[in-house]
């Protein structure tokens, strides 16, 4: 299959849905019946449930978080106003949720600017050995962070690095940038050449082509590589474990992780931070579910 | 090794571009117009190939020098000298990463295989629905996007011996109290329900994608010769879902072997070494040990099985990936 055909965005489950709904057919055996039904309410109860036992248990008091009760009794919010600062506590919590903004949103800025560029070159380019190029980025895109943590970690011990914003920004926007590429430049081909033409009678750079006329096409593009690239920073754990184990640059996961004394495990405290931190993620998934979805299906389906 | 310059890689391949597809304009006409756009390509794309090559494959060579090195990490800096194997002989010799080379293998192979049967049972479903899916997509990539440290608290929380629901529930009926992060059998099945539970979601959404996008004729034709469900989906979408699973399988394996946020916090790699996978191992050896001579062989033989297992891979599903990602 060549590369004409294999690319095209529109080709993802979540557009292709609404398609596919308009001319349901009889055609694929019997409409689900009740056994499967079962089998939906049984997944979902498993997803959710796990979810719902957090959240009642970010309202638990001190009394109810260590018995295996349904309901908090009575219902407190005492677990956030500790993680959040109130009672003269500190706010550790909010910290670690500004280092995690800082650093999330820097990252998708700068892998949004460098992967639309090498996206364009990969994507519309003559370029020679561009598909090797591109399997070395996808194999990049998955390597454990295992194989280079040590390295880096001298490195930026040597440079003055360690516990800072760009201890994390950099691996970061390294790591993700392949996906990003991979993303932009499938949606960048889809664009028809004569969009380029277009600019280039006109007389303007191809900067200016790219920024004015490309990129408003490839819009769904930049927002799922943003989605992917974000929430990847707010996930990531083993790098901003071992770089920034100072509590001022500590991201949410590593706060969450550090937690707590040796004797006891402030669970209430875990809930409401967590709970406070998965908010923005799953809106923002929740709202661009779309683009999810086109981006959790770009690596595996085309065509 | 696949971890070579991209530059370097790229100019070792022939022009072998189908014309026509990539190129803006006029194919063939001016050939000092194509090398100027051409040109263009590498300069837009230097940045990000700049930025990748310095933190990732220039580590990764790095972290194999210094597997072969003699490694001094003193207050304020560390040295080089001298190559040696005794990096790598300390590692295969060493019980716990024999361990952990096998359990992170079986894990992967038991977790991702789990997922992949319970994922596409699952896209089967959602298929057929007609309504609500759109609702269930959603729900489904809750799990997916949570903090993976999150769910690792809680799932400790919910294993716990003293407050714990699952464990309220096994008590319930009856079947004692399991103290299930207590001991190494129970606390791996609790790791695997924690990731499965994480990720079957993501597989089933990317078998789904696959599945819409099947001809339909097909099923149309195996309706009239009077097929069963069975025989349809052994003979007809299993087959022409295997791209889709190729790749699914190849992320969740490649993600599989990195394991180290869930098992880091959810049991610790306890008790003992039972939850230790090779990622845990070599940042405990590095990081708290500071035996990065050790460390980086550790990584590096973890890094070079993925490279193995990813172009076994690509031999045996060649055909099925390359008509994917060309």
């Amino acid at each position: 299959m060549a590369t004409v055909t294999a690319n095209r965005p529109s080709t993802s489950v979540a557009s292709s849905v609404p398609a596919t709904r308009r001319r349901r057919r009889r055609g694929r055996g019997a409409p689900i019946g009740p056994a499967m039904w079962v089998a939906v309410v049984v997944v979902v109860l498993f997803v959710l449930l796990p979810i719902a036992w957090m959240l009642l248990s970010s309202f638990k008091g001190p009394a109810s978080i260590g018995t295996t009760s349904i309901l908090p009794h009575p219902w407190t919010t005492s677990n956030y106003v500790s993680a959040f600062g109130g009672n003269g506590s500190g706010d550790t919590s909010g910290r670690y949720i500004l280092n995690s903004v800082i650093v999330a949103v820097s990252t998708t800025a700068l892998v949004l600017v460098l992967g639309t560029l090498a996206g364009y070159g990969l994507g519309r380019m003559p370029m020679r050995g561009k598909l090797p190029l591109m399997m070395v980025l996808l194999m990049i895109s998955v390597f454990p962070a295992i194989a280079v943590i040590a390295p880096l970690f001298l490195i930026m011990k040597s440079i003055g690095w360690l516990n800072s914003y760009q201890a994390l920004i950099l691996p970061y926007t390294a790591f993700n940038l392949p996906f990003a590429i991979w993303i932009l430049r499938n949606y960048l081909m889809g664009i028809p050449k004569e969009m380029e033409e277009t600019g280039r009678i006109d007389g303007a750079s191809p900067l200016r082509t790219l920024w004015s006329i490309i990129l408003p096409q490839a819009l769904p593009g930049l927002f799922t590589a943003g989605i992917f690239t974000f929430t990847a920073c707010w996930t990531e754990f083993l790098m901003a474990l071992s770089f920034n184990s100072d509590n001022n640059f500590r991201t949410i996961p590593v706060g969450i992780s550090q937690f707590g004394g040796q004797y006891s495990v402030p669970y209430g405290m875990y809930f409401a931070t967590s709970c406070v931190a998965a908010i923005p993620i799953a809106v923002l998934v929740l709202v661009f579910r779309k683009s999810v979805v086109s981006g959790l299906t770009s690596g595996a389906v085309k065509g | 090794m696949a971890v070579a310059d991209p530059l370097a890689a790229s100019s070792a391949v022939p022009a072998g571009e189908p014309p026509g597809g990539t190129a803006p304009t006029v194919v063939g006409r001016h050939d000092a117009f194509r090398r100027r756009l051409a040109r263009l390509g590498w300069s837009f794309s230097a940045p990000a190939l700049i930025v990748i090559a310095a933190v990732t494959i220039f580590p990764i060579v790095y972290s194999v020098i210094m597997s072969f090195s003699k490694v001094n990490v003193s207050g304020n800096g560390y040295s080089l000298n001298g190559l040696t194997l005794h990096n790598y002989s300390l590692v295969v010799n060493y019980g716990p990463w024999r361990y952990a080379l096998v359990f992170t293998v079986l894990y992967t192979v038991v977790t991702v295989s789990i997922e992949l049967v319970v994922g596409t049972a699952f896209a089967l479903v959602l298929e057929r629905m007609t309504r609500g899916r759109g609702l269930l997509m959603a729900i489904l990539l809750i799990p997916w996007s949570l903090i993976t440290v999150i769910s690792a608290e809680l799932w400790s929380y919910m294993y716990d011996q003293q407050y714990g629901i699952i464990d309220a529930i096994f008590r319930a009926v009856g079947l004692g109290s399991p103290s299930i992060l207590g001991s190494a059998a129970p606390s791996i099945a609790a790791l695997c329900v924690a990731d499965i539970w994480k990720t079957t979601p993501f597989v089933a959404i990317i078998v789904l994608a696959g599945l819409v996008m099947l001809p339909r004729d097909v099923y149309e034709a195996a309706e009239v010769d009077g097929a069963s469900g069975w025989t349809t989906f052994w003979k007809i979408t299993f087959p022409l879902l295997r791209p889709t699973i190729a790749l699914a399988v190849l992320f969740r394996v490649l993600q599989a072997f990195g394991l180290f946020d869930l098992p880091f916090v959810l049991t610790h790699g306890g008790p003992g070494f039972a939850t230790t996978p090779l990622a845990i191992l070599g940042y405990n050896v590095m990081f708290q040990d500071f035996l990065f001579g050790p460390g980086a062989a550790i990584a590096t033989t973890t890094a070079l099985l993925v490279v193995i297992g990813c172009l076994l891979f690509l031999k045996v599903f060649r055909a099925q990936v390359g008509s994917e990602i060309s």
